[in-house]
């Protein structure tokens, strides 16, 4: 009976701490797309920000690489009792109200200079930018992991809890 | 009665009220040990809900975002815990993120699969909460303190309760014998005192019955005594009488006459020894003390002595003239050995020989003695009657034929001189009285006094006679003015100072027992008013003489013969006047 259970637990705990190099792409991206929402979680914003209509503003600025996965991952999630709306945006331009920006692409740079002092959490992707948000994605050991930088989310005016610097592969404190 | 019953009570109830008082105690120690056990468990349960709700926060990010890693750092947190026994994490499906698990009992097993906690361990499942939404479960175990560790905790409080309850229970009966010993001795010492009291009674009573048997022995003595003497004052008052009857006749010739007189001289004589010898029982006899010579005493008496023995008893007497003299008075003397005498001739009914020696006494530490020992060859006597001879009225005559008196009086002028009477006797060998005095410093031997009824010529003397026998000082006064003499009587010695005051008498003659001043007072107040009047005192028995002495005036011991008393007026009136 053990035996079983313990060769059944070995077969459950290869299968997810291996998952398969073929499907990686698209894992990843699901994954950061769950990220994206969780995010908010850990994070205070200014009380001044967040009063678009109660709800969160995720926005992707620049290239979308998740289509709807993201969609899929922000449904049902709540933080504080608000619900998350999507807001695709080809630049900084309209990005005043956003709560999280996702910001992808060749402008990357540009994005992040414009948003500096917004009360906005940047996130960028290792694998397309070499430019940091405050969260900056990173695959590590093939799972997906992230930087924190806190001294610019300082900037930002934002306060990260601790909870999430612990789950970072490093943090930034200035 | 009431304490008994009441301490029986104490008895019974104190055993059961020790044994309540354990039981409390016990069942305190068990609530204790209960109270203790649920306040251990709750403290513990809160200790790991707290642990659990603390992992569960510090976990959520981990878990929210599915990182093992930071979920396994959180659990390995609990290694540090040896009573952890399992920590897990799980996700929003059950599956497991991270877990400690040192017995490895869980090894990979889903929420939904966990593995019942055993008896030994307490199992918290808690949410993970993350933004109000669950995702994921905590699953902690602690194990339980090992029975035997429990078991060992609380057999060392039992024993404690045990050890307590058992002290209680030892103290208390230590306590309830104690009290009962207690009472016991009580009981006891009450039946002892109960049982005192009436040994007390009983000796009481054994008292009174002795005192009243030495009563009646008393009474039976004293009709013996007044038998004896009424007997033989009978026969000298007979021969008093009827020589008195006949001398009244007229026609009696002289010389039947002086014979008749002499008889009643004879019979008073012999009635004044039997008087001394009642005072020499009574130890109130004035006694006369002089040097006396015992061989001349007893050589003068053999003569006396054949006389009283009879022809049927010899008499032989055993000298030993280097015998110191003694000072004792003659007159008991010569009376003691003629008692024994008359024992010892009573003793020999067939006749026998009595002998009389007198020889220095083997003395021991003590004062050099002389005895003289008076052996008869008679009878003898079984040792009780020989330890009873000098009871006073112990005889072994018919009632009325003897006084029982004579040997007391052998006895008592013996030790009332400072002697002893030792007796020697068996039945059938006879018996051997030897009287023991003590020898006098002084080796001068007075000369006996010679019994000379001439009554001395005198000049004619003023004398004042104190009697309060009316009779006995008319007789007095009768007998002086017969000698020419001048009388005045006084009936008191308070009259006889008031006459002495106012007359110049040449001598005094007083009785000295009188009520009111006696003779002594009298005599005492007169050497001190007329220290120049002489004063002759007459007594037939004085306690305060024989106790205190007259002070060196002359006694004229009752019945006086005319001759004693004449002398004496003439010794004190020849005095006053040289």
């Amino acid at each position: 009976m053990r035996r079983a259970a313990l060769s059944f637990a070995a077969a459950v705990a290869a299968a997810w701490l291996a998952p398969a190099p073929a499907r990686a792409d698209v894992s990843d991206l699901a994954v950061k797309a769950a990220f994206l929402p969780k995010f908010a979680r850990y994070v205070t914003w200014p009380a001044s920000a967040l009063a678009h209509n109660g709800q969160m503003v995720l926005c992707v600025i620049g290239d979308d690489p998740f289509g709807t996965m993201l969609n899929q991952s922000v449904t049902g999630q709540q933080v504080d009792g608000r619900g998350f709306v999507i807001r695709r945006l080809s630049s900084a331009a309209g990005a005043s109200d956003c709560a999280i920006a996702f910001v992808d692409g060749p402008r990357t740079g540009e994005v992040l200079a414009a948003l500096r002092h917004n009360p906005v959490l940047t996130v960028t992707d290792s694998r397309s930018s070499a430019q940091h948000g405050i969260i900056h994605f990173a695959i590590v050991g093939g799972r997906v992991r992230f930087y924190i930088d806190e001294a610019q989310a300082q900037a930002h005016g934002l306060v990260i809890s601790s909870r999430l610097l612990a789950l970072a592969i490093g943090v930034n404190q200035g | 009665m009431r304490t008994f019953r009441k301490s029986l009570l104490e008895w019974r109830s104190a055993p059961a009220m020790i044994f309540v008082v354990a039981v409390l105690i016990l069942a305190g120690c068990i609530a204790i040990i209960f109270q203790n056990e649920a306040t251990f468990r709750a403290g513990r349960d809160r200790q790991a809900q707290v642990a659990a709700q603390v992992l569960a926060d510090s976990v959520s990010a981990a878990v929210d975002f599915g990182d093992p890693l930071a979920a396994r750092q959180a659990v390995d947190a609990f290694r540090e815990n040896p009573e952890v026994r399992y920590v897990g994490v799980y996700d929003r499906a059950g599956r497991p993120l991270a877990a400690y698990d040192p017995l490895g009992d869980h090894r990979g097993e889903t929420l939904a699969h966990l593995m019942p906690e055993g008896p030994s361990g307490y199992r918290v499942l808690l949410p993970i909460v993350s933004a109000g939404q669950r995702i994921g479960t905590i699953v902690y175990s602690v194990q339980r303190e090992a029975v035997s560790r429990r078991l060992t905790r609380y057999l060392t409080l039992g024993a404690l309760a045990l050890l307590a309850a058992l002290v209680i229970v030892t103290l208390g009966l230590a306590q309830t014998a104690l009290h009962r010993a207690n009472r016991e001795l009580s009981e006891r010492a009450e039946a002892l005192g109960q049982a005192n009291e009436l040994l007390a009674e009983q000796i009481e009573e054994r008292a009174k019955a002795e005192e009243q048997l030495r009563q009646s022995h008393k009474m039976q003595a004293l009709g013996q005594l007044t038998g004896g003497i009424a007997h033989d004052f009978n026969n000298l008052l007979t021969v008093i009488q009827g020589s008195a009857d006949i001398l009244t006749r007229e026609e009696l010739a002289d010389d039947r006459r002086k014979r008749f007189a002499n008889a009643i001289v004879q019979a008073a004589q012999n009635a004044a020894v039997l008087t001394s010898q009642l005072l020499a029982f009574a130890r109130r006899q004035p006694l006369k003390p002089e040097i006396v010579d015992l061989c001349e005493l007893v050589g003068g008496m053999t003569e006396l002595l054949d006389r009283t023995m009879g022809e049927r008893i010899r008499i032989e007497t055993d000298l030993d003239r280097a015998t110191p003299p003694v000072k004792v008075d003659r007159g008991q003397l010569q009376s003691a050995i003629l008692n024994v005498g008359s024992n010892a001739r009573d003793a020999m009914p067939d006749g026998g020989t009595l002998r009389i020696a007198v020889s220095p006494a083997p003395s021991g530490a003590g004062e050099p003695m002389a005895a003289i020992s008076i052996s008869d060859t008679g009878t003898g006597m079984d040792p009780e009657t020989a330890s009873r001879i000098f009871e006073p009225f112990f005889t072994t005559k018919k009632t009325g034929k003897g006084t029982g008196l004579g040997l007391s009086q052998v006895y008592g002028f013996a030790t009332q001189s400072g002697g002893d009477v030792v007796v020697d006797s068996e039945p059938g060998k006879g018996t051997t009285v030897s009287i023991l005095l003590p020898c006098s410093e002084s080796s001068i031997v007075a000369q006996p006094v010679a019994e000379d009824d001439a009554v001395p010529d005198q000049p004619r003397a003023d004398i004042l006679v104190v009697e309060d026998n009316e009779e006995v000082g008319q007789f007095a006064e009768t007998l002086l003015t017969e000698l020419g003499h001048s009388v005045t009587l006084a009936t008191s010695g308070e009259e006889a100072l008031e006459l002495a005051r106012g007359h110049d008498f040449d001598v005094v003659f007083s009785d000295v027992v009188m009520p009111g001043m006696g003779g002594l007072r009298l005599a005492e107040q007169l050497a001190a008013e007329k220290p120049e009047l002489p004063v002759i005192l007459a007594t037939g028995y004085s306690q305060e003489i024989a106790q205190s002495g007259s002070g060196g005036r002359p006694v004229i011991l009752k019945p006086y013969r005319l001759a004693t008393l004449s002398q004496a007026l003439a010794d004190a009136i020849s005095a006053k006047d040289h």
